[in-house]
């Protein structure tokens, strides 16, 4: 696939902090590309590199080969961007919203009419188009928002986590509409917190923690990564007195994480090592409440590979 | 310059819709011309009544405050979000900030002319009858000088909270200094002396020299100075503004 964007050896930092540390991707031309990390990983400012409003200290961005800084104004008519925050005039209807973004791009006249009639249609927005955006629910903001940045019928979609905090239904209609953009056409970079989202729309998958790329690939590459696993999930009365270097020393446990009545271990399928495994907590005196085993999920690959949930 | 045209309109738009700039805009200097018109009518003649020394002057500090709007309908908490969407557009960065200056400039000399009139009508403040036009030539130099330093200050500052404490403070003090509301002369040579300092003191002699001598020989000077100062503004916003610093 040809790729439309590519990111190479990035760098940026905020004061004496460094929040993109070497920073190398691309982006094809017609994915759904899903950016997924925890708060702080470093999400929204890889996206507003892409836009090009936000400089770097080092590093490459180019588009199709050419540098984007030396084009910029070229190449933000070929995106459309939803901010994380919703970004609108309140006082203002949704029809003059997008209307004056649109007309930000260039459209205008009667192709600014029919944009305008398209995007308004596309947010299910076409029947409240007269009203002002303040009278709106949280969700008719939130697909405002997208139509806002997709009525000039970019080239490049950003939106940085377009379904934060709205009903199920409003963020069916989102994901829905994202996959038909993409139908049409439109390549579509993506963030969000919610794996459910990511299952159901990504193409493909960027894993980023601490400004660095951890792992990335298609959900089924991701799952198959820690498909030679299974995860054990062990409900004790306590765990007082167990040490992780006992399990650590079974073959094939690859990693453990104690709580207060829990142990999780993600061990080699391979390997046939439950019997060591329970005689730990029988030598400890520790009482086995339950055992469960669970299949991988995308949740569970993140939460390997970051050591954090998704959500805090 | 299409963008500029509908950005511009925005700023206006934005300006015009909102209840609490407009009464600010008219309602509070009328009062306020009004409030002091009337506790200082008995030390003022016939001739220069205390509105008409009132209807000036609070005209001034209103021309000033153009640069608390000016920093609203860039920053305010409200229009913030989607001003800043500008950003992602593909426009050049003096749309984004210059309409500001503009659109304020045209709102303030607006909803002014409309409080001069009513003025004009129901206490008959002086405007200088034929020579109207030149003290509003002043009156807008001052609100274009009162918008830039302001734009300028968003550019250099970028919060909005900032810029509004920096200019009420130095609006205030210009003011107070300039001896337009309370007279400072008699405060001692010191205060005569740095009274001297503020521009305020001198548009608003400029402006009574307009009315009552017909004379224009300060609103030359005045006006060269508030342009050059509003150019330079212009100059530091363009240095200073930078899109990285509102994402
Ligand atoms: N303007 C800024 N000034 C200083 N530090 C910043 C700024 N913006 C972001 N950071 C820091 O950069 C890091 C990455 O932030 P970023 O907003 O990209 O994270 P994110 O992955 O989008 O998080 P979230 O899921 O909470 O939106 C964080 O540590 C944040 O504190
Ligand atoms: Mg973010």
């Amino acid at each position: 696939m040809e790729a439309i964007l590519s990111i190479k050896n990035l760098e940026k930092s905020y004061q004496a902090k460094k929040v993109i540390k070497d920073l190398s991707f691309d982006v094809h031309k017609g994915e759904i590309l899903c950016i997924l990390g925890p708060n702080g990983a470093g999400k929204s400012t890889t996206l507003n590199i892409l836009t090009g409003v936000l400089n770097y200290e080092d590093g490459m961005f180019q588009s199709k080969g050419k540098n984007v800084h030396d084009h910029l104004r070229l190449f933000k008519k070929r995106l459309g961007i939803v901010p994380q925050d919703i970004a609108l005039y309140e006082e203002l209807s949704a029809e003059q919203n997008i209307k004056f973004f649109a007309s930000l791009y260039g459209l205008k006249g009667n192709a600014l009419s029919t944009s305008c009639n398209q995007a308004l249609e596309f947010a299910g927005l076409s029947e409240r188009r007269k009203d002002k955006v303040k009278t709106y629910s949280g969700g008719m903001k939130r697909r405002l928002n997208i139509a806002c940045a997709i009525a000039h019928q970019p080239e490049i979609l950003i939106l940085d986590e377009p379904t934060v905090g709205i009903d199920p239904q409003s963020r069916n209609h989102i994901l829905s509409s994202i996959k038909e953009l993409r139908n049409k056409g439109m390549t579509i970079i993506y963030t969000t917190h919610y794996m459910e989202e990511v299952e159901e729309i990504s193409t493909r998958i960027i894993i980023m923690d601490g400004g660095r790329i951890v792992a990335s690939g298609k959900k089924e590459e991701l799952k198959e990564h820690v498909n030679e696993e299974r995860l054990y999930h062990i409900d004790v009365d306590h765990t007082e007195g167990i040490n992780e270097k006992e399990f650590y020393h079974i073959e094939g446990v690859k990693h453990v994480s104690i709580s207060a009545s829990q142990v999780e271990l993600a061990t080699l399928k391979s390997v046939e090592n439950l019997d060591r495994i329970i005689s730990v907590f029988i030598q400890n005196k520790v009482k086995i409440n339950s055992i469960s085993c669970e299949s991988t999920s995308l949740e569970t690959v993140f939460l390997r590979l970051t050591g954090k949930s998704l959500r805090d | 310059m299409y963008q500029f045209r509908r950005i511009l309109k925005m700023d206006l738009v934005n300006l015009f819709t909102n209840p609490m700039w407009l009464f600010y805009t008219t309602a509070f200097p009328f009062a306020l011309t009004l409030i002091f018109g009337f506790l200082a009518k008995g030390s003022y003649s016939d001739n220069i009544t205390s509105y008409d020394f009132y209807g000036i002057t609070t005209m001034i500090y209103s021309a000033l405050n153009a640069g608390t709007l000016a920093a609203n309908s860039f920053m305010e908490k409200d229009i913030k979000g989607p001003n800043m969407r500008l950003i992602y557009a593909p426009v050049p960065s003096f749309a984004i900030y210059f309409p500001k200056i503009i659109a304020t400039v045209i709102f303030t000399t607006v909803c002014y002319t409309a409080v001069a009139l009513l003025l004009r009508v129901t206490v008959h403040v002086n405007f200088g009858e034929t020579n109207t036009v030149y003290l509003w030539l002043l009156m807008i130099l001052v609100e274009i000088f009162a918008a830039s330093f302001s734009v300028m200050l968003c550019c250099v500052l970028k919060t909005e909270a900032a810029v509004n404490q920096i200019l009420s403070f130095a609006i205030t003090l210009m003011t107070l200094l300039g001896g337009v509301f309370f007279p400072v002369d008699g405060l001692g040579k010191a205060v005569t002396a740095v009274s001297n300092l503020s521009p305020v003191k001198w548009v608003a002699l400029s402006a009574f020299q307009i009315i009552y001598d017909g004379k224009f020989t300060l609103l030359l000077p005045a006006c060269i100075i508030l342009a050059v100062v509003s150019v330079i503004c212009i100059l530091f916003s363009t240095k200073f503004f930078k899109t990285e610093d509102f994402v």
